[in-house]
């Protein structure tokens, strides 16, 4: 039986459990008695907060039902906060003071990226001017998404355009200049598919040139590196599947030996959504890509007790009504899949979520109304309690962010988490509602049933080759243009009262001017010129690694020192081969 | 009858974006015309090579990921450099041209940038009215300087059904090529189905990345009605090729099912069916009767469950037909794989 059969089934079980559970707290008047007798004492357990106005309340909302099934439901069904199956939260106290008081870590993770290596990290130290914790979220530009070097035929154009132009490990220090790699407060994530396990040897590098061998075992971080995905919507993947998953183990065998506190994926949602998917869709194809990987990593002779707690994700957060508890059901069906099927400890259970307002539900005609659409998707993601989260920035849907957009998204998240008394004195203050449990079933069921359809067509990656996740999104990404196109979906400013918001005014566009892009491209070829020599040699020596069946990340480390991105790829589509896209 | 407009269209380099021109592809079909897709993350001289080739009145190019301005203008001056600059280029990207963009690209020799939320029939009279009226060039192929005399290139016919692999073995029959023979050049004929009353997709290109080459010539038709997997066109570019100074040539059919050998036998030297290792049954097996007249039998997805069975299944079923006749089982998608490299061994002899 597949994985992802055995995952429905056991997901039906637990049902099945917590039903008998339910039976048994009403039925039974021992099992009733040591029930109540431990719900008393979760409710004595919470702290008594006062918020500024002098009111008291309790730091944890729990149900006032008194009946013995309710209770049962609660602690079984959906958990403590913190306990299986995590419905809740993956945590005991999300963005409340901890008991120490220790002040928790901001979730808030800027995403930047633009021009060269500089410009970007003075972006990154401007954002972060007023932040205790740092979490910097890297977005790299087309060449360097692509594997190709700033100098290839044809992507001039491109260089530092959307994201910034990485080609060497000194474009990596540059980077993340004057941030101190290593630091317990300091946290990278970068968002790249196709090359990831290159680009995280050049961060790997350049950590151990700036801060010394000592450092490397500290970073913290994620890099994207979620290949499914890009296969089923993205269109980021630059070597065959079978071995960019290859490159993919290889890398996570090595980051949890030697990097103990880095994140090697992100499985991720979010472009599913973005490329069209429904809620549902992006929910279940994120969850059985995940599952994919852990069979992946465990055929590779990986534990799920290792790697499992460095899995991460990141979903989605439009303004369907789904995402009002979309990750709240995502945590369950992981922790009842990863501990019924894999086996996995609680650690590796926890669904370490990241979430990002949808970039599509912006639009730019009346972009200003896209600071109302980030703060009501802002709401739906803390609302679900997610563990970090990045706000748009309204003017994305034409260019790449300005600084002033930007620094009002990450307002507009302080603002709710600090300024707003929803998520400071009392945690899960809107759940338990009838309508979210009713939404819960109803997105459990839906994902569940396309899990069965999945594992029908011979498991996601039987699925992902014939095309199935990607025709299913595309077919409701053209539902979903329909739906704008007549006005079935409202959007305000576009398919309705189009005159009651400003008229379309040519925004402010940055670009990276031509001289920068010359620089970029010039200083890569010094660099091959300074190291002809060796990387010959380097290149030699990964083909006989990636030949001999070794651990090709393990290898990358060496050859990023002296080879480009473009050097690396270049060699490994001679040995490996290249994408071939099905239309 | 010919198609009112004939196009390609793509998504620039380093850019993955497909989901606008796929619903765009679609609605240009809808509405009669040809379009050659040649998929996303594509160079400029991809681009322009494939319009010259396919003989293209216009190129469609959808752009997200910036870059916009300089990557038109490489469109427009290669175009004009290959003394092409009669072939159209129109474009958009969703809300990322700007303005004042489309005006620059507009200068440089874009005849038209759409914007965010143009009514697809706009888009589509844009298209008629500039491109409709072209007078379409007939067969006609480059000319390569000081090649040996004249000797008319194999021509090797490959036919099967639709999602066996055709399009993937010849890609890695071509990349074998390249490789192995530093002057060799190709020339793929390929056939893609016309939809009843309306226009075709030629979607090859998107799939084929080797054969992206300046010493491959490709050419995708559409049936336009015809039955039997080819085009009416097929006979003088079968012709041509095998006269144009080729290595060889590969004439592939549309995705059919069991009826008789498409090819005249005076067009191909070897005739190659390719099914997949997962035909059914073997009554499906006894049906099929272009096994009995093939050259050689390919069995590709050799990594399906069942394979083994598959490729013993065929061969007898050929020892009962004539005699001579090759089965080899390949995995096609698979890098190096041994059996394509045995098939490109068999070919080349």
């Amino acid at each position: 039986m597949s994985a992802l059969a055995r995952v429905c089934d056991s997901l039906e079980a637990q049902a099945r459990f917590v039903e008998e559970q339910i039976h048994r707290a009403r039925d039974e008047p021992k099992f009733r008695a040591g029930l109540l007798k431990r719900w008393k004492a979760i409710r004595a357990s919470i702290a008594t907060v006062k918020t500024p106005t002098g009111l008291a309340l309790p730091s944890l909302a729990l149900p006032t039902s008194t009946d013995p099934g309710e209770i049962a439901r609660y602690l079984f069904g959906e958990g403590f906060p913190g306990e299986f199956p995590f419905v809740n939260s993956i945590y005991r106290e999300m963005y409340l003071p901890a008991a120490g008081g220790r002040t928790p870590e901001e979730p808030t993770r800027l995403f930047a990226g633009l021009g060269l290596a500089e410009d970007t990290n003075e972006r990154f130290h401007y954002l972060t001017k007023h932040q205790r914790s740092i979490r910097l979220s890297t977005a790299f530009d087309g060449p360097t998404l692509y594997g190709l070097d700033s100098d290839a035929d044809g992507v001039f154009g491109k260089i530092g355009e959307g994201g910034v132009a990485i080609d060497t490990v000194e474009d990596m220090e540059r980077l993340y200049d004057r941030f101190s790699l290593g630091d317990e407060r300091l946290s990278v994530s970068m968002t790249i598919n196709g090359p990831a396990p290159i680009l995280l040897a050049m961060y790997v590098a350049a950590a151990r040139r700036r801060f010394g061998a000592k450092a490397v075992g500290k970073l913290r971080g994620t890099v994207q590196a979620d290949i499914l995905k890009e296969v089923q919507a993205q269109n980021e993947i630059i070597f065959p599947l079978e071995a960019s998953l290859r490159f993919l183990a290889d890398m996570v065998a090595h980051t949890t030996e030697h990097l103990p506190r880095w994140y090697p994926i992100s499985i991720s949602g979010y472009h599913i959504g973005e490329a069209g998917a429904t809620p549902v869709q992006q929910a279940a194809y994120t969850l059985s890509n995940g599952f994919t990987y852990v069979e992946l990593f465990r055929q590779h002779g990986l534990a799920v007790d290792r790697f499992g707690p460095r899995l991460s994700f990141f979903l989605d957060c439009g303004l369907d009504i789904e995402y009002v508890a979309l990750a709240r059901v995502c945590r369950k069906l992981w922790a009842i899949g990863m501990r019924d099927v894999f086996g996995a400890g609680e650690a590796a259970q926890r669904f370490k979520l990241h979430t990002q307002t949808s970039g599509r539900s912006l639009i730019a005609l009346g972009f200003k109304n896209n600071l109302t659409r980030t703060a009501i998707e802002l709401f739906l993601a803390y609302l679900n309690s997610t563990n970090s989260c990045h706000s748009n920035s309204a003017d994305e849907p034409f260019t790449t962010p300005s600084e002033e957009y930007v620094r009002l998204a990450a307002n507009a998240q302080s603002i709710l988490l600090e300024e707003t008394g929803l998520f400071r004195h009392t945690m899960n203050l809107f759940t338990g509602s009838p309508g979210m449990r009713i939404l819960e079933e109803a997105l459990e069921k839906a994902i569940l049933e396309e899990f069965r359809t999945i594992d029908r067509l011979g498991g996601v990656l039987a699925a992902t080759e014939q095309r199935y996740q990607r025709s299913q999104i595309q077919g409701a990404a053209h539902l979903y243009e329909q739906q704008t196109g007549d006005g079935t979906r409202p959007m305000i400013g576009l398919n309705r009262y189009p005159n009651s918001t400003e008229s379309f005014l040519e925004p402010k566009v940055l670009r990276t001017p031509r001289s920068r892009k010359q620089l970029q491209a010039d200083r890569l070829r010094k660099f091959k010129h300074r190291h002809r020599q060796k990387s010959g040699r380097a290149l030699d020596e990964l083909t006989r690694v990636v030949e001999s069946g070794g651990n090709v990340f393990t290898e990358l480390l060496k050859t990023v020192e002296c080879c480009s991105l473009g050097q690396i790829t270049g060699r490994l589509f001679d040995v490996v081969g290249r994408f071939r896209p099905s239309v | 009858m010919a198609a009112s407009v004939r196009l390609l269209t793509a998504v620039p380099i380093c850019d993955g974006h497909d989901s606008a021109i796929s619903t765009i592809n679609l609605e240009f079909i809808h509405h009669g015309m040809e379009v050659v897709y040649l998929g996303y993350h594509r160079s400029a001289r991809d681009i322009v090579r494939a319009a010259i080739q396919e003989g293209v009145d216009a190129i469609g190019i959808s752009s997200y990921n910036a870059g916009h301005i300089e990557f038109f203008a490489e469109v427009v001056a290669l175009l004009k450099k290959r003394k092409a600059a009669d072939i159209g280029v129109f474009g958009g990207g969703g809300g990322t041209i700007t303005k004042a963009d489309a005006a620059i690209m507009q200068r440089k020799g874009v005849d038209r940038i759409f914007f965010a939320g143009t009514p697809m029939e706009e888009m589509i009279r844009f298209v008629r009215q500039a491109y409709g009226k072209r007078q379409r060039r007939g067969v006609r192929l480059p000319r390569f300087a000081a090649r040996k005399a004249k000797v008319a290139a194999p021509c090797i016919g490959i036919t099967g059904p639709g999602g066996a692999g055709k399009t993937t073995l010849i890609d890695e029959l071509v990349l074998r090529w390249l490789k192995t023979q530093p002057n060799a050049r190709i020339a793929i004929l390929s056939h893609d189905p016309s939809i009843v009353g309306k226009g075709a997709l030629l979607g090859d290109r998107a799939t084929m990345i080797y054969s992206q080459d300046d010493r491959v010539f490709m050419r995708s038709l559409a049936t336009r009605g015809r039955a039997g997997g080819l085009s009416p066109e097929t006979a003088p570019w079968v012709r041509a090729m095998k006269q144009g100074e080729f290595d060889v040539v590969f004439v592939e059919t549309v995705g059919i099912g069991q009826e008789a050998m498409p090819f005249r036998a005076k067009w191909v030297d070897k005739s190659i069916f390719v099914m997949s290792a997962d035909y059914g049954s073997q009554l499906q097996l006894q049906k099929i009767a272009m096994l009995d007249v093939a050259d050689m039998v390919v069995v590709n997805k050799g990594d399906l469950a069942g394979a083994l069975t598959a490729v013993a299944e065929v061969g007898r079923r050929i020892e009962r037909g004539r005699n001579g006749q090759r089965v080899i089982a390949t995995v096609a998608k698979r890098h190096r794989d041994p059996g394509v490299d045995r098939l490109f061994e068999e070919l080349r002899s």
